[in-house]
């Protein structure tokens, strides 16, 4: 070792250099994984399920505030809201009769906890003298190329109905108030159908491949409903990884690279050194004749 | 002196090629920054004028027509949008290289204004300078994106958020998955760009949610 210090020096420059690449690495893809919403945005709907409870008006509040972040007026049975976007976080959901003072008591209320990038569905659920409010979680993944459905059974008079989906059984038994679990059903467009015991209701759905759906199951005036309602959708087919979209055009550009510059000064140096030691051979030569 | 003919040639050409190396090397000592355009703000585009359509509903919803036409005015894009499929290695097929002054919407995916996740994808530059993407990186929570369809209907959407990443890890759920609203994913390059590859390393997507 000839130069000890220096070769020390150089040691420890090196683990500094890893040390602060390290540093600098893990946050760096923990960034890398940001979710796809604005960070700590999550969904909500509310809805009136149960058929024999007269409209509401249904309040969002998020924890701590008494001032309500959402209020729906009149909101019949069978209504589902559309879904809003609210902030990740904790809130808490309650429902007057409709028309009634925002300062009433409610005559139900519950806590929901919004994750980011989820979707939860709020409903008054079961019969009016045991009406409760059901915290739903929705799915927001499909299996690639197929659909998601679920099942509401909201009705009532149909204590139990069995549900497919172009003929083929999905649920066969969906018992009053309700939630089935997620079905994956092909792509395509079907005639769902909710057979009771005393009555039928049929819908024609398109359910496109990378869509959710939820089929909700109500007494309607002219008998057993089916509304069918796409909480979700995305590429039917996701495409693998990201895309190429770029040339370097506006990139930076560093310096070239010396290699075939230093290349050529090598050679250049081999070609003047060849013939430069020939000349001197050759000026030797003539001027040592006698040595020859 | 015949025999040194050679010999002083070979010399002579050898300082020639040294003279040469040394020329090329210290005139390529420097380096390009990174094209960006000066005045930011100054090339805004006027908002497109037109019927703004309400964001769609759960129940039975209705299709929407096909995307035609896109406008972000606060970084002065204005295309139309061609349609783009899959690559045969199902990859996303990107506007080809003849046309990088436009577009493409994923027509697997759900079209801008329905329920879901619309992907639409756009070259950052050529191999000499900018292209329609340029600026995508610019942009910023609350600006505004139009999308133009085959009806005339206007589509108003809003940045939420926007985010890099390295291609290699790049978070298919994410960009590619369902969404309850109707959204819309700018894809571009960006990063690192590799040139023993001619490839970026990373991706720009920028989220945005239709506006109400």
């Amino acid at each position: 070792m000839r130069f000890p210090r220096i070769t020390r020096t150089i040691r420890r420059i090196t683990m500094l250099l890893a040390a602060a690449a390290l540093l600098l690495g893990v946050p760096a893809a923990a960034a890398a994984h940001a979710s796809s919403a604005t960070p700590g945005t999550g969904w909500i709907r509310l809805a009136h399920l149960s058929p024999n409870t007269p409209a509401v008006d249904v309040y969002l509040y998020s924890f701590g505030n008494s001032d309500a972040q959402i209020v729906l007026h009149h909101v019949a049975y069978g209504t589902v809201s559309p879904y809003e976007a609210v902030t990740a976080g904790d809130y808490s959901v309650a429902m007057r009769a409709a028309g009634a003072s925002a300062s009433s008591q409610p005559v139900l209320s519950t806590s929901v906890t919004i994750g980011a990038d989820h979707a939860y569905t709020v409903a008054g659920m079961g019969p009016e003298k045991g009406l409760r409010l059901q915290v739903m979680d929705d799915d927001l993944t499909t299996p690639p190329g197929k659909a998601l459905v679920r099942v509401i059974q909201a009705s009532l008079k149909q204590q139990t109905v069995k549900v497919t989906c172009g003929g083929k059984t999905i649920v066969p038994k969906a018992s009053f108030a309700s939630v089935s679990s997620y079905l994956t059903v092909p792509a395509g467009t079907w005639t769902m159908a909710a057979i009771g015991s005393s009555g039928t209701a049929t819908q024609s759905v398109t359910l496109a491949a990378g869509t959710v759906h939820t089929l909700v199951v109500l007494d309607g005036s002219n008998g057993l409903e089916m509304i069918s309602l796409e909480d979700a959708a995305g590429a039917g087919k996701p495409p693998l990884g990201g895309a190429a979209t770029g040339f370097g055009g506006t990139a930076p550009h560093g310096p070239g690279s010396p290699l075939p510059w230093a290349a050529l000064i090598g050679a250049g140096s081999l070609l003047a050194l060849t013939g430069g030691l020939r000349l001197r051979r050759r000026g030797l030569r003539r001027q040592l004749p006698a040595e020859v | 002196m015949a025999f040194r003919r050679p010999a002083a040639i070979i010399f002579a050409a050898g300082l020639v090629v040294i003279a040469a190396g040394t020329a090329g090397l210290l005139l390529t000592r420097h380096s390009t920054p990174a094209m960006r355009p000066v005045a930011a703000g100054l090339e805004a585009l006027p908002a497109p004028t037109g019927p703004i359509v309400a964001p769609p509903q759960s129940a039975g919803p209705r299709p929407v027509a096909a995307p035609v036409s896109l406008t972000i005015p606060l970084i002065g894009v204005s295309t139309k949008l061609i349609r783009l499929g899959l690559a045969s290695d199902g990859s996303l097929q990107v506007p080809p290289i003849t046309d990088t002054a436009v577009a493409g919407w994923y027509t697997g995916s759900p079209r801008p204004g329905a329920i879901g996740s619309a992907i639409i994808v756009g070259h950052i530059d050529t191999v000499h300078g900018p292209a329609v993407f340029d600026r995508l990186s610019e942009l910023r929570k609350g600006d505004q994106v139009y999308v133009r369809r085959a009806d005339g209907t206007l589509v108003k959407f809003l940045v939420t958020a926007v985010q890099q990443y390295l291609k290699n890890q790049f978070p298919t759920q994410a960009v590619y998955g369902p969404t309850p609203d109707a959204e819309l994913r700018l894809i571009t390059c960006g990063g690192v760009f590799d040139t023993a590859t001619g490839h970026y390393l990373s991706n720009i997507v920028v989220y945005a949610a239709q506006a109400s």
